[in-house]
């Protein structure tokens, strides 16, 4: 059916296909962004995304046959993380994980669905990237936000540890895994049957 | 304009688009995530005022003045109320008006750069920057998108509110399901759409594209320029010191 | 020159169903073809295997060959029909890649890599011939459906394509935005464009055709040529299932009971007080001081324009902040109040339906759960095989019919309705006039916005008409 000369190379329906997925998810993380102002929730904000951004995240898989589109998408959302003020540390690390989650995909042949639940955990941990800031520039991170106010700092010091962030990015990986199955189920129960897939 | 002529039309926004992308990281750098500290203090206060002006410019008046609104509103609770007040209460304020300083500026300068640049002005820049396709297509598409999925939203929650009485209580965990899973579903098929559309109409069949849309610096972004520069300059001077 | 020889095709998602049977047609050049029929009958379908969206986005089985002047197509893409094929899509809303109107229409020449001065040059053509200078460096989210079709059709126009396709291009538009689009047709045809259009609409365009094809199940059921179509009657059209050939302008159609004679008692009347909307406080999108609704009737309010219609509507409905009364047996309801007290069946039905099946929307529409009596309104409005089914998979007028199945079973007095019979086929508008037949036999009270003449007739007992502030 699809044409041999594509091959593996994206074309335009495949851009537009990113930004259709890339739009969605990025307002479901902006809206999760929004309970990022109570302490605790900025700390789960990583593993939230991982969750809702699952649902819309597996109806996009069902749409990747080729290599490069989650990177693309990976890659954006660590550019508007900049644009949105979270310094310029979450656009390598969106590269790195956006590469993860494309060996993840790949190596199901962009097709199997267990592989696809693994790519859901690997996907968000791009917002992780948002603590880099908190860990490697400890310092300088609560010097800025001691307009926070220090209820504010001393709740969010108490969380974040050096070894929390990989606790962080395991709980990410764990709640995208979650996602997915949440994707997985609503992609049975609504997307497939609406005819959307 | 009369009905039936059109002329390619000269009038561009103030700011060149590439200029426009220079102040939102400027603003999410020095504003956002206050970077120098309070060694650049008077810069960030320009900066966090340079949204207005040019709301101004492009006539936007109404944001413009809303803004103004808001932000009166913050410095009179920070000077008049907050000394007086102590506590959970100070600390709820102190949160509120930091966040509302902080993000105003930066908020309003993407109103400013959304509302003023046309999707073929971004992709014009983006073209200039070396930026690939792959890159600058999806962002199109998301520019296009994110008042559709604005409207979606609006819809499905207008429906809701309508029939919305007998879904509270009993299905309360649902609501997520009736909210997220139709937006989703409009969304992807209005981008289905959307995307046949563009392909009938050769999206994707020239290696390069022409662009009709000029972009290129004037006054206005040597002045950005300049002052950008002397941020700059400034700061490092005081890394150095 | 077209040619269809033998073609069959059945999509993947149902391989048993053939969408079109053994279908052949010549088409030569710079004709004008309408092609028509029933839901489902395959229309839709062959524009899709001209302009290659079978088999890229709609995947399925094609047999048999289709050439454009001696050379196979199916064997091309979408892109590569890009300036040689130009389509126009049903929903206005979502045929737009950018958001202003100017480049909208150089995108399609941008994408071919024509150079920029004659890219302007053929903007500049189709502003001129299609008179839409005022449209030109606008948003397209301030258009309204009449304005962004026309668009659709510039921006077709600027690719200068020899064959043009028309899927359904009036289903969202009224009557006078359908009259524009006849226009712009004609100049296609003037110009010598070979043109398909498939639609159920087809009063607007009767008399353009050179000729009409109409099919039924996917195969050709009657091939009218241009000598003959000014002999076909409205009998003819309705035994093919067709709607109404007659070019009625729904604001003809106004009549109301004479209030001064007094003949109307209070209590058998609501009254709408005091609703005005304006768009940017600049102008008045419409104001209506007063305006009498007879209970237990169909009330059609016509004219005016879409959005003004639709945002009356929500304004009523309530689910739109206002300063609008509705006065019902002596109380008076602000629009908070009437949360709760009306039904509303939407524009675009696919917001609100939220569910996994027919039978669950249904379900949480009544105030109590009631298994049997939502099977037994579900039978009512003909989906009783269907309870089972995705809503949003369901065709246009079925989502419809869900929807009013979601009213009767809401029990609330009032409904509203918002161009229920957009891109509905004959046999599809006849069932949702009949439900409101019986609705208002059964003592509700029912305002549709519409600009369908031929269904005002059918079921609504009052018209109104809306004038534009």
């Amino acid at each position: 059916m699809s044409k041999q000369e594509s091959g593996n190379k994206l074309n335009g329906r495949d851009f537009i296909n990113i930004g259709i997925y890339t739009a969605i998810y990025f307002v479901i993380a902006m809206a999760l962004a929004m309970t990022g102002l109570i302490p605790i929730f900025l700390i789960l904000l990583s593993s939230m995304i991982g969750i809702i951004g699952g649902i819309p995240f597996m109806l996009f898989l069902t749409k990747v046959k080729k290599p490069g589109m989650l990177l693309i998408m990976s890659l954006i959302m660590g550019i508007l993380m900049f644009v949105t003020g979270m310094t310029w540390m979450p656009i390598p690390f969106s590269i790195l994980t956006g590469i993860i989650a494309e060996l993840v995909y790949r190596s199901g042949g962009y097709k199997s669905m267990k592989a696809a639940i693994l790519t859901a955990g690997a996907f968000p941990l791009w917002s992780c990237g948002n603590y880099l800031p908190l860990f490697l520039q400890r310092e300088q991170y609560f010097a800025d936000r001691t307009s926070y106010g220090q209820e504010y700092i001393d709740a969010v010091m108490k969380f974040t540890p050096n070894w929390m962030f990989f606790v962080l990015l395991i709980a990410t990986f764990v709640c995208g895994i979650i996602g997915g199955f949440l994707g997985k189920a609503l992609l049975k129960k609504h997307f497939e049957r609406a005819g959307i897939v | 304009m009369s009905e039936d002529t059109w002329t390619s039309s000269k009038k561009k926004s103030l700011l060149d688009p590439r200029t426009k992308l220079l102040l939102i990281f400027v603003e999410a750098v020095l504003v956002l995530a206050t970077t120098g500290g309070e060694h650049l203090f008077w810069f960030r206060v320009v900066f966090a005022m340079l949204p207005f002006l040019l709301l101004l410019t492009a006539k936007r008046y109404k944001t413009c003045f809303i803004g103004l609104l808001v932000l009166g509103v913050i410095y009179f609770l920070e000077y008049t109320v907050f000394p007086y007040v102590n506590g959970a209460i100070a600390g709820i304020l102190l949160i509120i008006i930091m966040i509302i300083n902080r993000f105003l500026p930066a908020y309003l300068m993407g109103v400013y750069v959304m509302g003023s640049t046309t999707v073929s002005e971004f992709k014009a820049a983006m073209d200039k920057l070396y930026v690939p396709d792959a890159l600058t297509i999806p962002m199109c598409v998301m520019f296009r998108l994110f008042p559709t999925i604005k409207e979606e939203n609006d819809s499905i929650r207008a429906a809701m509110k309508m029939r919305g009485i007998r879904f509270c209580g009993r299905k309360a965990g649902k609501m997520l399901e009736y909210r997220v899973v139709p937006m989703i579903t409009c969304t992807a098929k209005i981008g289905e759409e959307l995307s046949a559309s563009a392909l009938t109409r050769g999206l994707g069949k020239e290696k390069k594209r022409t662009n009709i849309c000029h972009i290129g610096f004037g006054w206005a972004d040597i002045v950005i320029f300049l002052l950008v520069a002397a941020t700059l300059v400034y700061w490092i001077l005081g890394v150095f010191a | 020159m077209i040619k269809f020889e033998n073609v069959s095709f059945a999509y993947d998602a149902t391989p048993e169903e053939k969408s079109l049977r053994n279908f052949s047609l010549t088409i030569e050049g710079g004709e004008c073809v309408l092609i028509t029929g029933p839901s489902g009958c395959g229309k839709s379908t062959l524009l899709r295997l001209l302009n290659g969206l079978i088999p890229e986005f709609y995947g399925g089985k094609t047999e048999g060959s289709i050439k454009i002047d001696g050379n196979e197509i199916r064997e091309s893409s979408v892109v590569d029909q890009a300036g040689k094929i130009g389509t126009v899509f049903q929903n206005p809303r979502s045929q737009f890649f950018n958001v202003d109107t100017t480049s909208e229409l150089a995108f399609g020449p941008e994408n071919l890599a024509l150079p920029e001065d004659e890219i302007l040059r053929r903007i500049a053509k189709t502003v001129k011939n299609f008179s839409i200078g005022t449209l030109m460096d606008r948003s397209i989210f301030e258009l309204s459906g009449g304005e962004k079709q026309k668009i659709a059709c510039a921006s077709v126009d600027v690719l200068a394509p020899e064959i043009i396709l028309l899927d359904e291009p009036s289903a969202n538009l009224d009557f006078e935005a359908a009259e524009n689009l006849r226009e712009l047709i004609l100049h296609w045809k003037n110009a010598g464009k070979t043109i398909l259009i498939a639609e159920h609409r087809i009063n607007y365009i009767w008399d353009l055709a050179d000729r009409v094809v109409i099919l039924e199940n996917g195969v050709l059921a009657r091939e009218i040529k241009r000598d003959r179509i000014a002999r076909f009657t409205e009998e003819d059209a309705t035994r093919f299932g067709l709607r109404c050939l007659a070019r009625t302008a729904p604001t003809s159609l106004v009549k109301v009971e004479n209030e001064a004679s007094g003949q109307t008692q209070m209590d058998d009347t609501i009254i709408l007080k005091n609703f005005h909307y304006s768009y940017d406080k600049k102008q008045e999108l419409y104001s209506i001081p007063e305006m009498k609704i007879r209970k237990g009737k169909v009330t059609a309010i016509v004219g005016a324009n879409g959005a003004g219609k639709t945002t009356f509507l929500e304004s009523v409905c309530g689910i739109r902040k206002n300063s609008g009364i509705m006065v019902s047996d002596g109380v008076s309801y602000t629009y908070k109040k009437r949360i709760g007290m009306i039904f509303m069946v939407m524009q675009d039905v696919n917001h609100q339906l939220f569910t996994e099946s027919v039978l669950d929307e249904v379900l949480i529409s009544q105030p109590e759960e009631d298994e049997n009596g939502a099977k037994a309104i579900l039978a009512e409005v003909g989906l009783k095989d269907f309870s089972e089914r995705h809503p949003m998979s369901l065709s246009g007028g079925q989502k419809q019919r869900i929807a009013l199945a979601c009213a009767i079973a809401s029990n609330l007095p009032f409904l509203l309705l918002d161009e229920p019979t957009s891109g509905l086929d004959h046999v599809q508008m006849y069932a949702v006039a009949e439900i409101l037949n019986r609705l208002k036999n059964e003592g509700r009270t029912i305002i549709t916005v519409t600009h369908d003449s031929e269904f005002i007739e059918h079921c609504c007992d009052d018209v109104i008409r809306m004038e534009e502030a």
